[in-house]
């Protein structure tokens, strides 16, 4: 009685590892995805998720990668640098093979090294700081551009609109002085004149003074890298005083508040250089996409550029499996650094340079309308 | 030249908001020795109400533009002066024979508490006033450009200065304002009812920053939950240069607070227009510690 017993708990025993054995083989790829679905950028943050997880669910669709299913593990990273960095490690514990994340600078500078001594390959979405990518890690790319990729196409765009004398404002923050600095350098480069430089105090409401001594340089066109709720008080507040003066701003002014705050015939004329808007997009595997997102989500439409480069990130990391035929950090590293590489995306083709960052051109620039919209212009 | 007197009108129109907080400040100092720190975000209470007000009531509509505009300003004021009342009793009165310290803590919280009851209330983004209530004009003054809302707003700061101030030194009420401004124990044995006296300071003071923030809602268009911060903080320093607890001295320092910002940002640099107006406010203190009018104490309120 006693040796049966043996043998049937044997058996099971014998059932349970093999079983183990096989559900192993099949146990599904998974891809962490760190993004802020609470706090201030929680509007991002939940496009970020509904945008992986529907790529994941229509590759899943087609039969997964290498015969096994994609799994995409969230963790919250709530906007905040120390929450990012106790994210991170929850998300290097859970056998991820690489990580979709995240949008803000310091947020995912936060969990940059953690996932580095992870050996986990780590694509941000949103990250435009210069420094991420200055840092030789191995394993980390994103895909959205760079500051200094935004300050060339602005100085870019002055330059082609034919204006020789040149105001610039920021407001101190890092990202618009270091736009403003690097525009700087580009225009006085190319000849053009800048006859203003400094800085407004974000929150400030009134900004009369600043047109005023603007004016007195005589500049033929001002260009302000700071954001859109600032913007919106200078435009309206630059109508008032009857100064018809073009402006050309950054992609943080790339908000429908901006419209609000200025009004329509004050915001109307206004240019910025951003990444398109996700509408904008001319791609058909895009516009595919995004019929399925609004069939899925209650016709929603992804407000935000940023959100859909958390999808190409997805689709970098899901090419690199698929073109590797395997899951090692290092070879997919290597493939997605190799220049030839270009992976389909949402956004166009993508590819990464040495240091990680996206290879090619993603800023274009805009122009408000009569009625308050944001019309693409042709390049 | 023409520029300097563009940047004075900047200034001043800038400086007149300044004022009419840092009499909200100056008064409640005055008679209670308290920096009321919560003052500021009375002031975005008054621009969200005017907001609230102006787009569910349509008074324009029914009442006409100028009419609707006046019936704003009184139902701002009100609601605001009541809340003003209401911190009072809730946040002050309690405290009022406790140290000093606590009474001040006591308003750095209810500053943090009524700003996010607003954000709570209104969310986080940032709103905007309808278009289009006032003419968005600019006048031609001798040369200078001068859009018609800044006059008007100037206008409205300085007969609501001036109004307040014959109200301390005609009325009754004025007097009783300043007896218990000099000395509380005094007025009581005097038959003044002091509580009676600092609530209706703190309906006073609030009211006229409630006005503060609606004017701010109306010219700029654009109010947000933590805009009484920096509003609140230009405010204090201007009533501190003034001489805080002098009603004159707020509105002088006020105006010429928003003076020195302009002139400093036209002639010096923008960016630094906040340190050249913190170093005038230094410099004036090393010279006469207790303000450009604080000195006079027997007229102290």
């Amino acid at each position: 009685m006693g040796m049966k017993r043996m043998l049937l708990w044997g058996c099971a025993l014998m059932c349970t590892v093999l079983g183990m054995g096989t559900a192993w083989a099949a146990e599904p790829i998974r891809i962490g995805l760190m993004a802020p679905v609470t706090g201030a950028w929680a509007s991002e943050g939940e496009e970020m998720r509904n945008i992986v997880n529907l790529l994941a669910e229509e590759l899943n669709a087609q039969g997964g990668l290498l015969g096994r299913k994609i799994e995409v593990v969230l963790e919250d990273d709530g906007g905040d640098p120390r929450t990012a960095s106790l994210a991170a490690q929850r998300l290097a514990t859970q056998g991820i093979v690489a990580v979709v994340g995240t949008y803000g600078s310091s947020v995912t500078e936060a969990s940059q090294s953690i996932y580095d001594e992870a050996s986990i390959l780590q694509i941000a979405t949103g990250s435009t700081s210069i420094r991420l990518s200055e840092k030789n890690l191995k394993y980390f790319f994103r895909t959205c551009p760079r500051d200094d990729d935004q300050g060339r196409v602005a100085a870019q765009t002055i330059q082609k609109m034919g204006f020789k004398k040149v105001a610039i404002l920021h407001d101190n923050t890092s990202y618009a002085k270091g736009l403003a600095d690097e525009s700087q350098a580009l225009l006085k480069k190319s000849g053009i004149k800048v006859v203003f430089f400094d800085a407004l105090t974000p929150g400030e409401r009134d900004f009369t003074a600043i047109l005023t001594k603007m004016k007195s340089a005589d500049p033929e066109v001002i260009f302000f890298t700071g954001y859109y709720p600032e913007l919106g008080l200078i435009l309206r507040q630059k109508k008032e005083i009857n100064w018809t003066i073009p402006v050309v701003g950054g992609d943080a002014t790339n908000n429908p508040d901006l419209v609000k705050i200025a009004g329509k015939d004050a915001a109307e004329g206004y240019y910025f250089v951003s990444p398109p808007i996700p509408k904008d997009l001319p791609y058909e595997k895009t516009r595919a996409f995004l019929k399925n997102y609004g069939d899925k989500y209650n016709g929603a439409v992804p407000g935000s550029i940023w959100a859909v480069l958390a999808g190409d990130a997805f689709l970098s990391i899901t090419d690199a499996i698929k073109a590797t035929e395997s899951t090692d950090v290092n070879k997919m590293a290597q493939y997605l650094h190799k220049s030839e590489h270009k992976t389909s995306g949402l956004t166009g083709e993508i590819g990464f340079n040495a240091k990680g960052d996206r290879v090619g051109d993603v800023y274009r620039v805009y122009r408000v309308d009569a009625a308050g919209a944001f019309i693409l212009q042709e390049q | 030249m023409e520029e300097f007197f563009q940047q004075l009108t900047n200034g001043l129109a800038v400086g007149g908001i300044y004022a009419l907080i840092a009499l909200g400040y100056t008064m409640v100092y005055g008679v209670l020795k308290l920096i009321n720190f919560a003052h500021g975000d009375l002031f975005a209470l008054g621009a969200y109400l005017g907001l609230t007000l102006l787009t569910s009531l349509g008074l324009n509509s029914r009442v006409g533009p100028l009419a609707g505009l006046a019936l704003l300003v009184v139902f701002v004021t009100g609601l605001v002066a009541l809340a003003g009342a209401l911190l009072e009793r809730a946040a002050y009165r309690p405290l009022r024979q406790s140290p000093r310290l606590s009474a001040v803590v006591s308003a750095l919280g209810a500053s943090i508490f009524i700003q996010n009851t607003i954000m709570l209330i209104y969310g986080s983004k940032i709103h905007v006033y309808p278009k289009g209530i006032l003419p968005a004009v600019a006048v031609n003054i001798f040369g200078l450009q001068v859009p018609l809302v800044r006059i008007l707003v100037f206008v409205v700061s300085l007969l609501l200065m001036a109004a307040l101030f014959a109200f301390i030194q005609k009325t009754r009420l004025g007097t009783a304002i300043r007896a218990v401004a000099i000395d509380q124990d005094a007025a009581r044995l005097m038959g003044i009812n002091v509580d009676q006296v600092i609530m209706i300071v703190f309906l006073i003071g609030p009211g006229l920053g409630g006005v503060a923030g609606l004017l701010v809602g109306l010219y700029y268009g654009q109010v947000n939950f933590t805009m009484g911060w920096i509003y609140g903080l230009k405010a204090f320093t201007a009533a501190i240069l003034g001489g805080i607890g002098n009603i004159p001295g707020a509105m002088l320092g006020g105006l010429i607070l928003g003076v020195i910002e302009a002139l400093g940002a036209a002639y010096v640099s923008v960016a630094w227009k906040d340190a050249i107006a913190f170093l005038v406010l230094i410099v004036i203190l090393i010279a006469r510690p207790k303000g450009l009018l604080g000195e006079r104490v027997a007229d102290k309120i």
